[in-house]
């Protein structure tokens, strides 16, 4: 496993300066460019395999205004959800490859093609046009706590808990949360019982309750809670400490040599639609990334906290990185990788 | 409050563009309420980006209007033609479909018209009262183990309705949970009863298995008398309930009036979980279960109050703690971002004037039901006398296009023609449709909250009995069971 770390931390150290050089892209004064034989003739149709309420259904909204204000080309959202994505995901590969039509996913295409390799692969089977969203995660209790108040006595208070302490998060076989929480535990050797909402609501509601001692989450997810002083984060699991979090540990200074995994939302076009309308696409979406409304969500996401743009080979090594990492970890967790 | 909830109507009507907005609100959740598949969220949908160029108190009234709205819109179609508008309003057609067929529509739709309001409007006093109070008492006593004791003890309560005997209403129970394990485990994510088809990942979508369940099998059956020379076509029934028969069912309605707000203050849970227990109570505390399903009024009283109570419960921990009740309260969180805002406590000390005139709408759109509703009403029961020879096919359509426009899905389009020949052949056999779809829509909640409450009690049943609220649902929904198995023995007719 130390081998696997190590290899884990150079691919973060690779992938926060390929970040750090792609977030350059947005000073480029590049504002139009003609549309390839017209097209596209019509609105696009971006498929989002989740509910149009959520994290996903939110930034797809923000880039197709982002977009359309730039090209004037309306941009139709079909939610499919389900299944964590594969349901979105097979209707879109089903769809015409004539770029006319969108798919936006997260990083969970990649963890389930590293499960399983007949899944497509959002690196190769698709063209990433643009990542938008990167961002990292972080462990929170309430602000009023009064039986831990950081880091290193919430671990003691879970361990002399022998098993009963409880973390709300979203985790399903093989997700980013049951993967960080496994290095976590392995790390600290404390033992956590891991509850699992497949909604926002009441995985937040249940620790303003008092049902779950602690939360593992993304930073803009909660941020109204943090801005009205409900939750604080005690663990940042991130190399180095964000600027606006200077306050709260990372999980290496913690003692914890792991590589952290990253949610990522981007937004893909079929490796069969024709090159020259991808080419456009890519331009449109890039540029849409570069718009003032998709910059302003962003912000108030804190999606602009570490370096969140990818443009296409950067989405690339991003995606292949994280499936190597994914598929090495699930292999030594002895699961059944295909 | 009473100077606050004046402030908040001098300001949602002292302007005309604001009348506007609330009145588009109210005409358009009632319509998108009643068409089957499309439904207020799809508006919600279409309307949230418009909502950037309004102001933000007009945004997020209009869509907390189109929420109370909507979720009566639906009750009209599950009454006249056996198609809930939404999961909501299925319990409405489980007596409103047969009261139409009995020629008692006009009651049937009265009823709901007025209930509604009631619901609603109690609902949006008792918000305005005790907001943050009420949040913080849920938020802290409530979790997942007691979701799971009130879907239990619902699910008890339920199985004995629209079944010929106890035991058909119980195997139908059974078989809308066994549905509800079509698809992905919520605790690990495992794929269950998918037969390699991706898209039976999601699992049974509850609007297509509805509409199948209900107006396609309810087609099937009627094609068959028609067929068979024994069509009776439904009666257009004008006459509303007297005050006499409202007044009957007054603890009907104060008890779904509990009942609603108590499901709707629930984050994540919302007005389906309400409605169904709003109807599983009137069975429970009725002397004559045996005729709910066959058109009693009771049954859609006691679904209608429900599940518009919901409705201003469900604002309550969104606007004390920001935590959305289900999807449109979620959409409301959009709404309020857009405008820089987020809801939670803060909002009542920086927003006095929003939550006001949010408040203050949500109040006058239930009312809005009553007389909105009364006048849809007279107009609206003509389209019984359709023929059924040009009706039936319109249903198809209607049903189908509602099918297939919630995902985009063929897969939904397959579900509710699935759903409708198993539903035909089990209401011959005199199975229960309301009991197939109630542990379908219950199933799912329940086995989530199961299993979140499991882990939350680290696998110690037992810890369960340790949570008062847990403890005494689970013991109310044991003894309903034994009284349902005592019942089975007893009567002859409930032994087949």
């Amino acid at each position: 496993m130390n081998r696997l770390f190590g290899i884990g931390v150079a691919a973060t150290m690779m992938m926060v300066a390929s970040g750090a050089a792609n977030a350059f892209e947005c000073k480029v004064k590049e504002a139009s460019m003609d549309k390839p034989g017209g097209f596209p003739e019509r609105a696009l149709t971006m498929i989002v395999p989740y509910g149009p309420a959520g994290g996903s259904g939110q930034v797809a909204a923000a880039m197709a205004e982002g977009v359309t204000g730039l090209t004037g080309v309306a941009i139709n959202r079909d939610h499919k959800p389900g299944g964590s994505g594969t349901v979105g995901m097979t209707a879109y590969m089903a769809s015409p490859a004539d770029g006319y039509n969108v798919l936006e996913h997260i990083d969970d295409a990649s963890s389930a093609h590293a499960l399983d390799s007949s899944k497509p692969n959002p690196a190769t089977d698709l063209i990433p046009l643009v990542i938008s969203q990167v961002t990292f995660s972080q462990i929170y209790i309430r602000t009023n706590e009064t039986r831990y108040n950081d880091w290193e006595s919430f671990v003691a208070w879970v361990k002399a808990q022998g098993g009963k302490a409880t973390i709300a998060n979203v985790s399903k076989e093989g997700s980013m949360e049951r993967v960080t929480m496994k290095f976590i535990t392995d790390a600290t050797g404390m033992e956590i019982q891991q509850i699992s909402f497949d909604k926002g609501a009441p995985r937040y509601g249940a620790l303003l309750g008092g049902q779950v001692d602690a939360l593992f989450e993304q930073p803009g997810d909660v941020r109204k809670f943090l801005d009205a002083g409900n939750f604080k984060p005690i663990l940042t699991i991130f190399d180095e400490r964000p600027s606006v979090f200077a306050d709260v540990p990372t999980h290496r200074e913690m003692g914890m040599d792991f590589d952290p995994l990253l949610r990522f939302r981007g937004f893909y076009v079929h490796k069969d639609a024709p090159a020259d309308r991808v080419k456009w696409l890519q331009w449109a979406f890039q540029r849409g990334y570069c718009q003032d409304s998709y910059q302003a969500f962003n912000e108030s996401k804190f999606m602009n906290v570490i370096d969140s743009y990818r443009d296409t080979a950067g989405a690339r090594d991003l995606i292949t990185r994280s499936v190597a990492q994914y598929r090495d970890v699930y292999k030594a967790m002895g699961m059944d990788v295909k | 409050m009473v100077e606050n909830f004046l402030a908040g109507t001098a300001a949602l009507f002292g302007d005309p563009f604001t009348v506007a907005i609330f009145v588009f609100g109210v005409i358009g959740g009632m319509l998108f309420g009643a068409i089957p598949g499309v439904s207020m969220l799809t508006l919600a949908a279409i309307l949230l980006p418009f909502t950037a160029d309004l102001e933000p108190a007009q945004g997020v009234m209009l869509f907390a209007v189109i929420y109370c709205t909507g979720t009566y819109g639906g009750a009209i179609t599950a009454i006249l033609f056996n198609i809930p508008g939404a999961p909501e309003n299925a319990p409405t057609a489980f007596d409103g479909y047969p009261m139409t067929r009995k020629g008692q529509s006009g009651k049937a739709v009265g009823a709901a018209v007025l209930c509604s309001a009631i619901g609603g409007v109690a609902s949006a006093l008792v918000m305005m009262a005790a907001t943050e109070p009420l949040a913080n008492w849920a938020i802290r006593n409530i979790g997942p183990p007691e979701i799971f004791a009130l879907v239990f003890f619902g699910l008890a309560v339920a199985s004995s309705v629209g079944g010929r005997t106890i035991w058909k209403g119980w195997m139908s129970v059974l078989l809308g949970l066994l549905i509800a394990t079509i698809g992905q485990d919520p605790v690990g994510g495992i794929n269950r009863y998918n037969f390699g088809f991706t898209d039976l990942a999601a699992g049974i979508a509850f609007v297509p298995a509805i509409l199948g369940f209900f107006a396609v099998s309810e087609i099937f059956i009627q094609a068959e008398k028609k067929a068979t020379g024994k069509f009776d076509a439904p009666k257009v029934g004008m006459s509303f309930p007297s005050a006499m028969e409202l007044w009957m069912h007054k603890f009907a309605v104060l008890r779904s009036i509990l009942v609603g707000f108590f499901c709707g203050i629930l984050p994540g849970i919302g007005a389906t979980l309400a409605a169904f227990m709003g109807y599983g109570e009137a069975v429970r505390w009725s002397k004559n279960k045996e005729e709910f399903g066959t058109g009693k009024l009771e049954g859609v009283i006691s679904s209608e109050t429900a599940n518009n109570a919901a409705t201003g419960a469900a604002m309550i921990p969104l606007l004390a703690l920001g935590l959305p009740g289900g999807a449109l309260t979620a959409m409301m969180v959009a709404v309020f971002q857009m405008h820089d805002l987020e809801p939670g406590p803060l909002v009542f000390y920086n927003s006095p004037e929003l939550i006001w005139i949010v408040f203050a709408a949500m109040f006058y759109a239930n009312l809005s039901i009553l007389f909105i509703g009364l006048i849809e009403t007279k107009t609206i029961l003509y389209l019984l006398k359709i023929p059924f020879q040009f009706l039936a096919p319109l249903i198809l359509l209607l049903a189908t296009i509602g099918a297939y426009i919630s995902r985009g899905l063929v897969l939904d389009v397959m579900v509710m023609f699935g759903a409708g020949i198993i539903g035909f052949l089990l209401r011959r056999t005199g199975y229960s449709i309301p009991g197939i779809v109630l542990g379908l829509i219950l199933g799912k909640i329940g086995e989530q909250n199961f299993a979140q409450g499991m882990q939350m009690v680290h696998y110690d049943l037992g810890t369960y009995f340790s949570r008062p609220i847990c403890t005494i649902l689970i013991a109310a929904g044991a003894l309903t069971l034994a009284t349902g198995v005592y019942r089975a023995f007893a009567s002859p007719t409930n032994k087949a």
